[in-house]
């Protein structure tokens, strides 16, 4: 079932329990001639929801990512998280935004490697100024939920990148965030260390976490309740995963 | 973001590359260690020298030419306070005695058939003619025998570094056979041995009555008179030592011979002994600015040190700063990160500065046989700057992690 039409997405944007929301969002580069990397996007993350984003390499889908993500801002439209306005906020209440309602999970991990696994969880919550012994409980209680119960004190060249990329999704729960970002979690992993993430995802969705996934792999896409085709910067399906493939079973690359 | 946290965090950077960061902070150890060695050994020397002195009021006031150059002030040794400016120095009001200092020049000088060769300037040795009045001063101390006769030619007093020279194989009622440059050798018998040493280097010397002495001038008045180039006054009592001073300043200010016979840029100067230890701290504090300043320049060069390290570990580190954005770091918690990172480096490098020319200094001072000299101010002065160049040298790295993009940082292998 595909929802690309214009209206049907206007109408999405008034949903009150939408926790991320863009409306007619544009931003352009301009590397010797404009790039159009979003261009007249308006979408709605429903809380719960776990939405993939696929398309070809300059479709915009980093852009995308990156608006969620407080680190951009868009030239023209709102993107709103959990009802504030991106573009309206200062450089350093957009960090603590970013710090309190999103967590992120890269391809690359992106852990700091002097830093031990509950350290790492942790980093957040320095910046939220959390302090204390309740830091550490709350590592080894995320840690023991992505079944890194026994790694708290290792640093990350001393894991596995399977072990890496539950240190960071245990980084990214660790504030209780509104979305959780995925920047493709699985394409530094093998096949079967990429579906135990997703695995992992499943769960994180089952529990009611709203995810915001980009990857370029239809089966793993696959996992979420629907999917964003973007081509050049513009919404070109929205496609509804009426079933979701089993998380267990073994999947061809 | 807490403060200790960051300091949490940067000392785990720092502990990561040890070597690095002991090579970034040895600039800065190396700069404050040579400023406090230099003020552990300069305070050393003061104190080994003002010690003689202290607690102890002198009623002493010692006549001097200083003469003002280029390099400074220094001492000259023109002969021009002649007789006639002694007796008018004796009669000012609460003058006890003034004894004149007039070197003699003696080629060599034998002791129970040893004999000795000088060696100071132009070849002799260290011989003074004075009146007994001398040994009466505060700093000059009998220790065996008393000061010969006034007018006798035939007695010495030596001091006891004449009594090292021959391996303390001195005693009163010896004789010594002095062999003058320009006289006819003398042989005196020693009356006493005085200590006469303030510390800073006195030689081996013989005192020997003023009789001996024969070097003259022509005084602006046409009258051929000895004349010596030190004079040492005594006031009657403490209370009088200030006024006294006063008065023969004034008389010297006045028709003096001294002023007459003086050149154009030499002073004529009564200090009394706080006056003289005011005056050597004065020159010891500027030596040791002197080359603490020199010393100073390292720790320059140790800041740029750390700024340039720290510039270099923004680069390395963008990838780390992007990670840090992207889960709620704010501008100013990366240059606190940053900053107190380089802060640690400089307040550690201060720290370790310290202990280190603190015990250089010890161990100069040990072998100089001074005794210790805490440069409290000093030590708190270098911590300071320690912090100072950190701040200094890692401000504009941390502006610089801070600018950074994190979409850029996050994109880069």
């Amino acid at each position: 079932m595909s929802q690309a039409e214009p209206t049907h997405r206007k109408n999405k944007v008034g949903d009150t329990d939408a926790t991320v929301r863009f409306s007619g969002v544009q931003r352009t580069y301009y590397l010797g001639e404009p790039v159009h990397a979003l261009d007249e996007v308006s979408l709605s993350l429903p809380e719960g929801s776990f939405t993939a984003v696929m398309g070809p390499s300059g479709s915009g889908k980093s852009t995308l990512m990156n608006m969620v993500g407080c680190l951009d801002t868009p030239d023209d439209g709102t993107v709103t998280v959990n009802g504030q306005d991106v573009g309206a906020l200062s450089d350093g209440k957009r960090a603590r935004l970013r710090g309190s309602e999103l967590g992120f999970i890269f391809q690359q991990f992106n852990l700091l490697p002097r830093l031990t696994a509950a350290e790492n969880v942790t980093l957040p919550m320095v910046f939220q100024n959390v302090v204390g012994e309740s830091r550490r409980d709350r590592a080894k209680t995320l840690l023991a939920r992505v079944g890194l119960g026994d790694r708290l004190d290792h640093t990350p060249p001393e894991l596995s990148g399977g072990q890496r990329q539950r240190v960071a999704i245990a980084r990214a729960l660790v504030n209780e965030p509104s979305v959780i970002l995925a920047d493709e979690p699985t394409g530094n992993l093998d096949t079967e260390t990429g579906s135990e993430i997703m695995e992992l995802f499943a769960e994180l969705h089952d529990d009611g976490s709203t995810i915001l996934m980009v990857t370029h792999e239809r089966h793993i896409a696959e996992h979420a309740d629907r999917i964003i085709h973007l081509v050049d910067g513009q919404i070109e399906e929205i496609e509804h995963v009426t079933e979701n493939p089993p998380v267990q079973g073994s999947e061809t690359a | 973001m807490k403060i200790a946290e960051s300091f949490r965090i940067s000392w785990r950077s720092i502990t990561g590359h040890k070597l690095r960061s002991t090579l970034t902070t040895l600039g800065i150890i190396l700069g404050i260690g040579a400023v406090i060695v230099f003020m552990v050994l300069g305070g050393g020397f003061e104190k080994d020298i003002i010690g003689e002195f202290e607690g102890e009021e002198s009623t002493s006031i010692q006549v001097i030419t200083t003469t003002e150059s280029n390099f400074g002030q220094g001492t000259a040794q023109n002969k021009i306070y002649t007789e006639h400016d002694m007796e008018a120095i004796g009669e000012i009001d609460g003058v006890d005695w003034v004894a004149p200092d007039g070197s003699l020049q003696v080629v060599q000088l034998s002791h129970q058939g040893k004999t000795v060769t000088g060696g100071g300037a132009g070849s002799t040795f260290s011989v003074t003619a004075t009146n007994p009045d001398r040994f009466r001063a505060d700093l000059f101390e009998m220790t065996a025998g008393e000061p010969f006769e006034k007018g006798a030619m035939d007695q010495a007093v030596v001091n006891e570094n004449f009594v090292k020279l021959y391996d303390g194989d001195v005693s009163v009622g010896d004789e010594v056979e002095l062999d003058f440059r320009n006289k006819p050798s003398q042989t005196v018998t020693v009356t006493g041995i005085v200590n006469d040493d303030t510390g800073n280097g006195i030689p081996p010397r013989v005192h020997v009555d003023l009789q001996h002495y024969e070097t003259t001038v022509q005084t602006p008045r046409g009258a051929e008179e000895r004349a010596f180039s030190y004079l040492l006054v005594n006031a009657e009592s403490l209370d009088q030592v200030d006024q006294v001073k006063k008065d023969i300043q004034g008389y010297f200010d006045g028709d003096s011979d001294a002023r007459a016979l003086k050149g154009d840029e030499q002073t004529i100067e009564a200090q009394t002994t706080e006056d003289a230890i005011e005056q050597f701290q004065q020159i010891v504090d500027q030596i040791a600015i002197l080359l603490g300043g020199i010393a100073g320049i390292s720790l320059i060069v140790g800041s740029i040190g750390i700024a340039n390290i720290m510039i270099v570990s923004v680069t390395e580190r963008t990838r780390e700063i992007g990670i840090m954005k992207a889960v709620g770091a704010r501008k100013r918690d990366i240059i606190q990160l940053f900053l107190v990172e380089s802060i640690i480096l400089g307040a550690v490098g201060a720290a370790l500065g310290v202990i280190t020319g603190l015990g250089i200094g010890y161990i100069g001072i040990s072998v100089a046989g001074w005794p210790m000299a805490y440069p409290t101010t000093w030590i708190l002065i270098a911590v300071a700057v320690g912090i100072f160049v950190g701040v200094l040298s890692g401000s504009y790295p941390a502006y610089r992690a801070a600018r950074v993009d994190p979409i850029e940082a996050l994109r880069r292998e």
